[in-house]
C-alpha cells in the first residue's frame, strides 16, 4: 500500500456517504421539477407516478412563478431572514461590547445570555406563541391589562386625569393573524440567535488590539468614536460570517413557522414546499430548486470566507 | 483628566448594571417556562394569579400519563447518541487523514463538504420521503432518524476535528510511525489522547444539534422513532389549556441541553462558524 492509499482510504466513508447524501435526493427533485407529478389525480392516473413520459420542460417552473403564493414565500422569508439579521446584529454589537469588560457576575451574566440558543426550535415557538405573546392569557395580555390599569388610575387626578381620559383602552395584539406572525417568528428566531451573535462577537473581540484602543484613549477619542472607528472594523469579518450562516439557517425556518402560523396564510419557502408537497411534487420540487438557488447565493460567499481562512 | 476619571466611576456601576438587566431579559422566558412548570393548569391561565399560587410538582408527575413524555425522550437519546457516535466513527479516521496527510485536494474536500450542509432540507422533502417511505420502507425507524442526523452534523464534526487535529504537531504522529504503530494504532493511542478534549466538545456539540434538530426528524417520523421536537411540535395549539404540563414538559425536553451547552460555549463559535472566528 502506497503511502498515499491510506489517507484516502480513511476519507473515503465520509465522502461518499456525504456525496450520496448531496447528490441523490437533490438530483430527484431536479427530475421531479421537470414532470407532471400529482400524487391525487383521479383525471390523469398517469400523472400520479413518476415518469419520463410526463416530460413538462420548465412548465412547473412557469406555474411556480406565476403562482402568488410564491412570490408571496419569497417575500415573506426575505422580510422575516432581514428583520432577524438586523436585530440580532445590532443587539449582539451592544450586548457583546457591554460583556466584553469584567464585573462581578460576568460569568453568570454570560450563561443567561446563552441559554436561549440550545432551548429546541419547536418549544422555542411553542413557548413564545402561547405563553407570551397570547394576546388573552399570555404576558402580552397581562402586560396590556397592566398598562390599561395604569391609565383608569391616571384619569383619577386632578388635572391630567383630563388627558389620560382622552387615551383609549389599549388592546393587546394577537399574533396568530397574517399580517402578525411573521412578527411573533421573528421575535422568537431573534431571541435565540442574539446569543449566537452575541458569542461570536465576544470571541472576536477579545482579541481586539487592547493598545490601539489605549492610544485613541490618550488622545481624547470618545467611547463612541472609539467604537465606530477601531470596534466595528474590526468585528467586519466576524459581522459578515454571522449574517451569512444566520441567512442559510433562517432561509429553511421551519418548525417555527409551522407552529406559529400553521394555516393562517404566514408562509417562507420552506413552508410552502412542504404544502404543494401533499399533492403537486412538480411544483414542490420546482420551488426547492428556487430555494437551493436562494441559499447558494449566500452559500458562495461564506464558503470563500471559511476557505480563505482554513488553512492558516 | 478628571473628567475621564468621573465618567468611569460612573460607567463602572452603570454598565454591568444595564449588563445584568439585559442578561436577565433574555433569560426571562425559559425563567417563565420553568415558573410555569410549577403551577396546574388552572393557574397558569390565570393572569391574576401571576406569582401567588400554589406550586405542584404534579406536572412532572404525570408527564407520561400526559404526554408519554418518556417514550418520545428515549427515542431523542437513542437517535441523538448513535448519530453522534456514527459521525466520529466516520468522522474522526477522516478528519484525521486530511490533518496529517493533506493532499493538494483536502481544502476544496473540507469546502465541499460544508457546502453539503448549506442545501435547503425543504428542496429534498418530497424526495426523501419517497425515498424511506416508498422504496426503502425505512421511513419512521430510529435508524432512518440516526442516519439522517449523522449526515447532516457529519461536515460540523470533520470540520471541528480536523481544526483540533491540526494543533497536534506531527512530530508526534511521526515518532510514533517509526515506532511500528500501525494507523489504527496511532489514531487510538496517540491521536484520541491528545485531542481528548476536542473530541468530547465535538461530541457534545454535535450531540446537542441532533437533539435540537426540527426539520428531518418532524417530517420523517410519525411514531415509532418521533423525538421531542415531534412531541412538542404535535403539541402547539393547546389553546391556554395546557399551559401548566406543557411548561413542565417543555422544561424536561430543553433542561438538560441548555446545562450541556453552557459547557460548550466556545466550542459552540468554532463549530458553528467552521473556524473562520477565533
Amino acid at each position: 500500500m502506497s503511502k498515499r492509499t491510506l489517507p484516502r482510504l480513511l476519507q473515503t466513508p465520509a465522502v461518499i456517504l456525504l456525496l450520496v447524501w448531496m447528490i441523490v435526493p437533490l438530483s430527484m427533485t431536479l427530475f421531479f421539477s421537470f414532470i407532471r407529478y400529482v400524487l391525487n389525480s383521479a383525471r390523469r392516473p398517469e400523472w400520479t407516478a413518476p415518469s419520463f413520459d410526463n416530460w413538462r420542460g420548465f412548465g412547473n417552473y412557469e406555474y411556480v412563478l406565476n403562482n402568488k403564493d410564491f412570490w408571496f414565500a419569497v417575500q415573506n422569508s426575505m422580510f422575516i431572514v432581514v428583520s432577524i439579521l438586523v436585530i440580532t446584529v445590532i443587539l449582539g454589537l451592544g450586548i457583546a461590547v457591554l460583556v466584553n469588560r469584567t464585573f462581578p457576575g460576568r460569568g453568570i451574566v454570560r450563561v443567561l445570555l446563552i441559554s436561549p440558543f440550545f432551548v429546541m426550535p419547536a418549544v422555542n415557538a411553542v413557548l413564545w406563541i402561547n405563553m407570551i405573546l397570547d394576546p388573552v392569557l399570555g404576558l402580552n395580555g397581562v402586560a396590556v391589562g397592566g398598562i390599561n390599569n395604569i391609565v383608569d388610575g391616571l384619569r383619577d387626578w386632578p388635572v391630567l386625569g383630563g388627558f389620560f381620559s382622552l387615551w383609549p383602552q389599549f388592546e393587546p395584539i394577537s399574533f396568530r393573524a397574517t399580517q402578525t406572525s411573521p412578527y411573533a417568528v421573528i421575535m422568537m428566531v431573534a431571541w435565540q440567535w442574539t446569543p449566537f451573535a452575541v458569542l461570536i462577537f465576544m470571541t472576536s473581540l477579545q482579541s481586539e488590539d487592547e493598545s490601539q484602543k489605549e492610544a485613541a484613549t490618550l488622545d481624547g477619542a470618545s467611547a463612541w468614536s472609539q467604537f465606530i472607528n477601531l470596534t466595528v472594523p474590526h468585528l467586519a469579518r466576524p459581522i459578515a460570517i454571522v449574517v451569512m450562516i444566520q441567512s442559510i439557517f433562517h432561509l429553511s425556518l421551519y418548525a417555527e413557522i409551522e407552529i406559529v402560523s400553521r394555516g393562517n396564510g404566514n408562509k417562507n419557502l420552506p413552508y410552502l414546499i412542504g404544502e404543494f408537497s401533499s399533492n403537486n411534487i412538480g411544483a414542490a420540487s420546482a420551488t426547492g430548486i428556487f430555494a437551493v438557488i436562494l441559499a447558494n447565493i449566500v452559500a458562495i460567499f461564506l464558503l470563500r470566507m471559511v476557505g480563505k481562512s482554513l488553512m492558516d | 483628566m478628571a473628567i475621564v476619571a468621573r465618567s468611569s466611576k460612573f460607567s463602572r456601576i452603570m454598565w454591568p448594571t444595564v449588563a445584568w438587566i439585559v442578561a436577565l431579559i433574555f433569560f426571562f422566558p425559559i425563567f417563565w417556562m420553568v415558573f410555569t412548570s410549577f403551577k396546574t393548569d388552572a393557574d397558569a391561565v390565570k393572569p391574576e394569579f401571576l406569582f401567588s399560587f400554589k406550586p405542584t410538582l404534579e406536572n412532572y408527575f404525570n408527564m407520561t400519563e400526559n404526554y408519554d413524555y418518556w417514550r418520545f425522550a428515549a427515542n431523542s437519546v437513542i437517535t441523538s447518541s448513535f448519530a453522534t457516535i456514527l459521525a466520529l466513527v466516520v468522522g474522526v479516521p477522516a478528519a484525521y487523514a486530511m490533518a496529517f496527510n493533506p493532499s493538494r485536494h483536502t481544502k476544496d474536500i473540507l469546502v465541499w463538504m460544508l457546502s453539503t450542509k448549506m442545501l435547503p432540507a425543504a428542496a429534498v422533502l418530497y424526495p426523501m420521503t419517497f425515498l424511506t417511505k416508498n422504496m426503502l420502507g425505512i421511513y419512521d425507524t430510529h435508524f432512518l432518524v440516526i442516519v439522517v442526523l449523522c449526515l447532516i452534523n457529519l461536515p460540523i464534526v470533520i470540520w471541528m476535528l480536523f481544526t483540533y487535529f491540526k494543533e497536534i504537531p506531527k512530530e508526534i504522529i511521526e515518532a510514533g510511525k517509526m515506532d511500528g504503530v500501525d494507523t489504527w494504532g496511532e489514531i487510538k493511542d496517540i491521536l484520541i489522547p491528545l485531542a481528548w478534549g476536542g473530541v468530547a466538545s465535538t461530541a457534545l456539540l454535535c450531540f446537542i444539534f441532533c437533539w435540537n434538530e426540527a426539520y428531518w426528524t418532524v417530517r420523517l417520523t410519525t411514531t415509532e422513532a418521533a423525538t421531542l421536537s415531534k412531541l412538542i411540535e404535535g403539541n402547539r395549539a393547546p389553546e391556554g389549556l395546557f399551559f401548566g404540563r406543557l411548561s413542565a414538559v417543555s422544561t424536561a425536553a430543553v433542561g438538560p441541553i441548555i446545562v450541556l451547552g453552557w459547557f460548550c460555549q466556545k466550542q459552540l463559535v468554532q463549530g458553528l462558524t467552521f473556524g473562520a472566528v477565533k
